[in-house]
Formats: C-alpha cells, sequence, structure tokens
C-alpha cells in the first residue's frame, strides 16, 4: 500500500507534468517525470513480513507483581531481504514493560534473525495472552508500507500474590488423624519426638529437656512431630458487589490474596485444602493435599472475576454435606449485599465447625473511588460493625480487614466481638 | 595463566573500551550517520550549483545586482567583491558565497546543540552587535559632538552619513543570504538535525524553479519587455542527444542537468530526513534498548541499505528519468526499422512526437512498462538468491556483548 509521501509524491509529480506542459516547462515535466520514476523504481523493492516468530517466555505461571522476561525470535526465512521491518509484540495492557522494548526496527537478510528481549511487570492476577506479533513492512525511502499479523499467542497465568501467615493464628481444634504408615516428620503440635534444638524466648517451660540442659549447660527444647493434618474450607465471595474499589484494591483482590495465602500455608502443613468460589455459580475443589492442589487452587483464583450474586446460604446449603466434621471454614467476603450470610454461618458453626469471617472492608473500598459524606460513612460503617457483630453473636470468628492492612496484621485481630 | 587473557573488545570493566550503543553521542558519530550527512550536503551544494547554473548565473545572479546598486548610489558597496564574487565569470561568482553559506548554515546547527543559555547569549551578541555597528559610529559622533559644543541638537547632516556604511552592509548581507537560502537552510537542517530548515531549504528552490517557470512562460515573458529577456528560458524543443548509456543517445547536456537537479534534491531530502527518521528513532529507545547489540546491529543493517538504496535507487532514478526521456527516439526508430513504409518515416520525422506531448507520453509508457516489470522479474528473489549464494559459507558473524 502507498504511504502518504508516495500518494504526494505521484500527485506532485503528475501536476508538475501537466503545468509543465501547458506552460511548456521542461523543468517541471522532468521534476515531474523524475518524482513519478522515484516511485516506480522504489516499488520494485516492497519488503515483506515473511518471517518466522518464536516467543519464549520465562515462566508460564509467575505471581501477581513478578517479573516477566519474554524473547521474541524473527527469523527470515524467505530468499530476500525484509527491507525495513518494524516488529510489535502486543502485550495485555495490563502488563507494564519494566525493561526493554516489545518492539524493534529491523532489516533481516535472508536467513538472519534477531531477538528482542524485554520484561513485563505483571501487576494483576488473571489468564494473560501474548501475542499476536503485528508486523509493518516498508521500503526504505517509506513510499510502501504493509501491515501484516502473525498469530502467535503465548499463554501466561498470574496467581494471586502469597502472603505470610504467622502460624499462631491459625490452628486446627479437630485434627484429623491419618491412617496407615504416613508420618509427616515435620515439626509441630504432636505427640511424635522430631528434635532438640535450642531455647528461644517464647518457647513453653514444659518443652524444656532439663537432662540435655544439665548436659550441656544450655537450655534445649524438645520439638514434636505433628501428626495430625486438618481439611481446611475456603469460601471465596467473588460476586459483584466484590469490585468495589480499584484495580489494584478491591475486596475479591484481597479475597483472592488471602485465599491463595491461606491455601499456600495449610498445604505446607500438609492439611487438606478445599475451595469454593461463589458469583453467579458455585465451582468446588474438593480438598486435597499437595502440590498439585496448590496449583488448582492458584489457577482456580487467577480466572476470579466478579459476577452475579450467588447468596452465601445457596453455597452453604449445597456444601455443608461434604465438609468434614469439625474443620475449619474460612469465608472470605464482605457480607455485603447478601441478607443471608448470618444464618449461613449459624448454620455452619451449629454443625460443629470453626468459622472464621475474613470480610475486607467495602465501605473503605469505596471510599477509595469516590467521595462519600461523613455521616453517610459513619452511617454505612455503623451498619457494618452490626452485621459483623451478628456474625461474631453466631459463634464466628470475624476480622474487619481495611484496605491498607497486611493479611498476617487483619489475621492478628481474630475477635468474637 | 588467567592474566594472559584479556578482555574482549565489547567487554567493559575499566571503560578503557566502550561498547557499540545507540546513544546519540556515539551515533552521531557513526559512520553511516556521517556519509548519510556528507552525501546529503553534496547533494544539496550540487543541487544549488546547478540551478545557479542554468538559471541565475549571468541573468539574475548576485553580482548584477550589486552592481545595479552600486551604480545607483554611485560607490561601492562595503562588503568585499572577494567576498561577493563580482569581477569574477560565470560559476567562480558563487564559489565564496557558498563557502560563506557553508560556514554560517554550519555555525547555526553548532549553535543549535548548545544549552539554551549559551544559545540566548550568542543571539544576544548578535543583536548588540548589530545595533553597536549600525547605529554605534551615529551615536558616537553625535553625542560626543553634543558634549563637545555643550548644545542639545539634533545630528546634522555629516554625522547621519555615517549610517550610510552599515546600512548597505546589512543590505548587502541580506542579499546575499537570500540568495544562499537554499544552501544556509540546508546545511543548518543537516547537521543540526532540523526537518523544518530542510523543508525550507527544498521549498526555497522548488519556490524559485516555480516562480521562474512562471516567468519563462511566453505570454508573460513577453509582458515583462527587455527584464524579461533577462530570465533564462530553456526551451521545450532540443537539440540531439549526446548523452546516454551504452551507446544509446538519451538526452543532451540541458536535459541532463535538469534531471541531475531533480534527482540531487531527492538525494538531499531522502538522506536529510532519513538521518533525523533514524536518530529520533534511537532517542526514543529505552535505555536498555540502546546498549542491546541487537538493536545496535538492527540499526546498522538499515543504516546500510539505505545507504545502499540511496546510492543505488535514487541512482536508478536518474537513469529511468533519462530513459523515459529519450524513449521516444527508441520508439521512432523501432517504427522506422521494423517497417520501413512510408508511414512509417513520415512517424518519425514527425515534430509533434518529439515536443513536449510525444515525449511525455512516451516517457510516461516507459515508466508504466518499468512498473508492471516487478510483476514479471522478483528482483528482491533474485537479490536474495545472490546474497544466499554468496554467504552460503560464512560463518555468523554474532559477537555478544557481555556486561559485567
Amino acid at each position: 500500500m502507498w504511504t502518504r509521501k508516495a500518494s504526494f509524491t505521484f500527485t506532485g509529480g503528475i501536476a508538475l507534468i501537466l503545468i509543465g506542459m501547458m506552460i511548456a516547462n521542461l523543468q517541471m515535466m522532468i521534476l515531474g517525470l523524475t518524482f513519478i520514476a522515484f516511485i516506480v523504481v522504489n516499488s520494485w523493492i516492497s519488503g515483506h513480513g515473511d518471517v518466522e516468530v518464536q516467543r519464549t517466555l520465562s515462566a508460564d505461571n509467575l505471581y501477581k507483581g513478578d517479573d516477566l522476561y519474554v524473547e521474541l525470535l524473527v527469523t527470515n526465512r524467505s530468499n530476500r531481504n525484509t527491507q525495513l521491518l518494524e516488529v510489535y509484540d502486543n502485550i495485555p495492557h495490563e502488563m507494564k514493560l519494566r525493561s526493554g522494548l516489545n518492539q524493534m526496527r529491523l532489516n533481516l537478510k535472508p536467513g538472519e534473525s534477531a531477538r528482542i528481549r524485554y520484561v513485563l511487570r505483571c501487576p494483576l492476577r488473571g489468564h494473560f495472552s501474548i501475542g499476536p506479533v503485528s508486523l509493518r513492512s516498508r521500503n526504505t525511502f517509506n513510499l510502501g508500507v504493509e501491515e501484516m499479523l502473525v498469530d502467535h499467542h503465548s499463554d501466561i497465568v498470574i496467581f494471586p500474590q502469597i502472603k505470610e501467615v504467622e502460624e499462631a493464628f491459625l490452628r486446627s481444634r479437630t485434627p484429623k488423624m491419618y491412617t496407615g504408615a504416613t508420618t509427616l516428620r515435620t515439626p509441630g503440635q504432636g505427640s511424635e519426638f522430631y528434635s532438640l534444638r535450642e531455647y528461644v524466648p517464647g518457647d513453653p517451660f514444659k518443652n524444656i529437656n532439663w537432662k540435655a540442659f544439665a548436659r550441656t549447660g544450655d537450655l534445649m527444647v524438645n520439638e514434636k512431630c505433628r501428626d495430625a493434618v486438618t481439611d481446611l474450607y475456603i469460601l471465596l465471595d467473588s460476586r459483584d458487589i466484590a469490585r468495589i474499589g480499584t484495580v489494584l484494591k478491591n475486596p475479591l483482590e484481597m479475597g483472592t490474596v488471602s485465599a491463595a495465602s491461606l491455601a499456600a500455608f495449610f498445604l505446607k502443613r500438609r492439611d487438606s485444602v478445599a475451595l469454593a468460589i461463589f458469583d453467579d455459580s458455585l465451582a468446588y475443589l474438593p480438598p486435597d493435599t499437595g502440590d498439585k492442589q496448590y496449583f488448582k487452587i492458584l489457577s482456580a483464583l487467577a480466572g476470579v472475576s466478579p459476577k452475579g450474586k450467588m447468596p452465601l446460604q445457596a453455597v452453604t446449603n449445597s456444601l455443608s454435606g461434604r465438609f468434614s466434621r469439625g474443620s475449619p471454614v474460612f469465608i472470605i467476603s464482605s457480607c455485603e449485599g447478601d441478607g443471608t450470610v448470618p444464618a449461613a454461618v449459624r448454620d455452619l458453626v451449629g454443625r460443629g465447625h470453626e468459622v472464621t469471617v475474613l470480610s475486607p472492608s467495602s465501605i473503605d473500598f469505596e471510599r477509595l473511588v469516590s467521595r462519600i459524606p461523613r455521616m453517610s460513612y459513619e452511617v454505612l460503617k455503623l451498619e457494618r460493625q452490626n452485621r459483623l457483630t451478628t456474625l461474631a453473636g453466631s459463634g464466628a470468628m470475624v476480622i474487619d480487614w481495611m484496605p491498607d492492612m497486611d493479611l498476617s496484621q487483619a489475621l492478628m485481630q481474630v475477635r468474637g466481638y | 595463566m588467567a592474566e594472559d587473557v584479556g578482555l574482549q573488545r565489547d567487554v567493559t570493566v575499566t571503560g578503557e573500551v566502550s561498547p557499540r550503543t545507540l546513544h546519540l553521542k556515539l551515533l552521531r558519530k557513526q559512520w553511516q550517520i556521517i556519509s548519510l550527512q556528507v552525501i546529503a550536503t553534496v547533494a544539496l551544494v550540487g543541487m544549488y550549483l546547478e540551478v545557479v547554473s542554468n538559471y541565475v548565473v549571468g541573468s539574475i545572479d548576485h553580482t548584477m545586482l550589486f552592481d545595479t546598486i552600486e551604480l545607483l548610489i554611485g560607490d561601492q558597496l562595503p562588503i568585499g567583491d572577494w567576498l561577493t564574487g563580482e569581477g569574477r565569470s560565470g560559476l567562480a561568482r558563487f564559489f565564496v558565497p557558498l563557502v560563506l553559506g557553508l560556514l554560517v548554515g554550519g555555525g547555526m546547527a553548532l549553535l543549535a546543540f548548545q544549552t539554551p543559555k549559551i544559545q540566548q547569549r550568542v543571539k544576544l551578541g548578535f543583536i548588540v552587535t548589530l545595533i553597536v555597528v549600525l547605529i554605534g559610529q551615529l551615536m558616537l559622533s553625535w553625542l560626543t559632538g553634543m558634549l563637545f559644543s555643550f548644545d542639545l541638537r539634533l545630528p546634522n547632516s555629516s554625522e547621519l552619513s555615517t549610517l550610510e556604511w552599515p546600512l548597505l552592509m546589512i543590505l548587502s548581507m541580506m542579499i546575499l543570504f537570500l540568495y544562499l537560502l537554499p544552501v544556509i537552510m540546508g546545511v543548518r537542517g543537516i547537521w543540526g538535525l532540523s526537518r523544518r530548515s530542510i523543508a525550507w531549504a527544498i521549498g526555497f528552490t522548488l519556490l524559485f524553479l516555480g516562480i521562474h517557470a512562471i516567468l519563462a512562460f511566453p505570454l508573460i515573458n513577453g509582458q515583462l519587455g527587455t527584464y524579461g529577456d533577462s530570465v533564462n528560458v530553456i526551451g521545450a524543443q532540443f537539440s540531439d542527444p549526446t548523452i546516454g548509456i551504452f551507446g544509446l543517445m538519451l538526452v543532451n547536456e540541458q536535459q541532463f542537468a535538469l534531471i541531475l537537479i531533480a534527482v540531487l534534491i531527492m538525494v538531499f531530502q531522502e538522506s536529510s530526513y532519513g538521518v533525523i527518521r533514524y536518530l529520533e528513532y534511537a532517542y526514543r529507545l529505552p535505555e536498555s534498548c540502546k546498549r542491546d547489540p541487537e538493536y545496535v546491529r538492527q540499526m546498522d543493517n538499515v543504516l546500510n541499505t539505505h545507504l545502499k538504496h540511496t546510492f543505488g535507487f535514487l541512482g536508478l532514478t536518474g537513469v529511468a528519468t533519462m530513459i523515459a526521456l529519450g524513449f521516444h527516439t527508441v520508439l521512432l526508430g523501432f517504427v522506422e526499422d521494423s517497417t520501413g513504409s512510408q508511414w512509417a518515416g513520415q512517424i518519425s520525422e514527425s515534430i509533434e512526437l518529439s515536443l513536449t506531448y510525444g515525449l511525455v507520453i512516451s516517457a510516461a509508457m516507459f515508466l508504466s512498462i518499468m512498473a508492471l516489470l516487478r510483476f514479471f522479474v522478483p528482483w528482491e528473489r533474485i537479490w536474495g538468491l545472490i546474497y544466499s549464494r554468496r554467504n552460503a559459507d560464512a560463518t555468523p558473524a554474532g559477537k555478544e556483548v557481555v556486561e559485567i
């Protein structure tokens, strides 16, 4: 396709020839003819985008906030030069270039290749696709341009961030005993001896090994093997209301981070973790342990988007039959716009589950994006407090999670109201 | 043993050897960029000299204007003849002013790369000097005159006559500046990387050619009377061709000069704009890309191709125009030789076919055939095949820059 420059040159050339003919001026005619000859000669070389593209990623799965290293190898497999070729690798708009550039101007000889390297920052979780590769071929004097696409995609999953969770705040009251010859061989609360280690302030005195102290002169404590596992159920609220706030800070984002962190923590302890995500439907991952379950949970959380308005009681009604007796249940929900939450929590507590409600404060998230009058804010806040107090009254542990609060910090305030 | 192993050339630890990067400071000194700028400058000078020799010298050149002014004021202009070229003949009249124009343009380009503070100081200094030159002598003589006679008065005629020299000097400089405008602006654009200046240089040249074409138009030229005689008119009917390729005479010297002007305008335009375009691209690259050897290599490729195409394609453009202009003689010769009939003889002697219409139609026909050729002859594949054959045994010259 002709560029604007080519069109102007051609039109100018024709105009000069015609005017030259009209006023019998040979200079104008020759100038016009030269312009036309310039276009004609340059049309012999048009360049092409017949290139092979290969993209290599540093990882297929990343955590939110991590960097992704991308290398794009462009090879000219044809028997002619590409001429001036602009290569542009399309990246999702959610990702930001951290270093390098996702485009290059090049001129590849037959068989030659070029590498474009760049680093992307992934600030949002989700399933993304890098590509296609856009090509724009020009000739040297920018008279002809051709745009093409190489349909080459690389899929990537960005998992939610994993935050450190302190063990002290999360403990099962109802351990499930393994049968058979399963040995956990990890330090924790149990009966079997695991190892001897130096005393650190805060260790209970009952764990001090006095014989070892007498022998060595240093305070030593006994460590025990964990001999029990727990089934943990995480219920994540992904309803439309969970989108309140900014893109990076909203109840759903905080919910996915906490769900992923809790799952990581418990799976590391070799507990079984189940995940239920409810929005316009219910997605349920049955309890399991190990890396595979960890990957499944992270993948499920990566793809979560706010939609629908399924009530919590519908979730508990359909799932409570599958919950192990006395196992802890984590409900991650802002508890807004759902009148069934107290009943659902009451039902779970009544069945003997230890229920913890981690509730991101949606009013404070809303404040990040819109101005709420002070009086209205106070009223809304009071309503929320009442709602949480009702839940606490039902026997659940309730955490009011403010936007600027870290997860471990929020978990510290487990209280019964 | 270890100390015997030196660092490779591209490795930088001590800072002795700096790797090639796309920083403007380095890129501006790269041979391809310098070559393009030199080509553009040579094309500009060549174009200017061709235009001047064809249309200006002996017709409306600056020395004639200076002579007329000197005749009017009855005195010599303050600017020296060696500087204006007065007294010389032909194109030699323009040699010294041309050098002057190149220096002024170069100076303006150099100024463009200074800090705003220095630029401001230089501009201020120039204005102050101009004011001092213009009215300094008058003020000095007038004020001292008033001081010694202890009298408040207007400057007298002898004091006012001190204005004559600076005014004539400034007038002469302005005339020279006007004549050298394409060169000054062109050089400033090429070396000072200014698109606007390049556009000024080309625009002024085209404007001059346009005005000249209008003035040379017989109807208007006739109205100008004796002034019209001084306009160099190039006729539409030419003598027999004397310049050609492969023994085939295509154009005469006058036509060749006109083709040369057109081709040089394009060489100047493409080279100067090309330099700016590539430097702009390099400037916009992020720091990490500027240091990336891959980007450096591809920039080399692009620049080398531009250089090759500047010579190849613009040279071919000139040749194609020459052939297009001489194509009617080829056609007429072909008709005459192929048929040998009386009609063919009459056709070949037909003067209409040698005039503008016939010439343009045959040229357009030739260019159309050339344009169609691209669909029959795969030039790019042929060149690519030759390249592949030539480089079949060559080892890849990839050299990685190691960052420590």
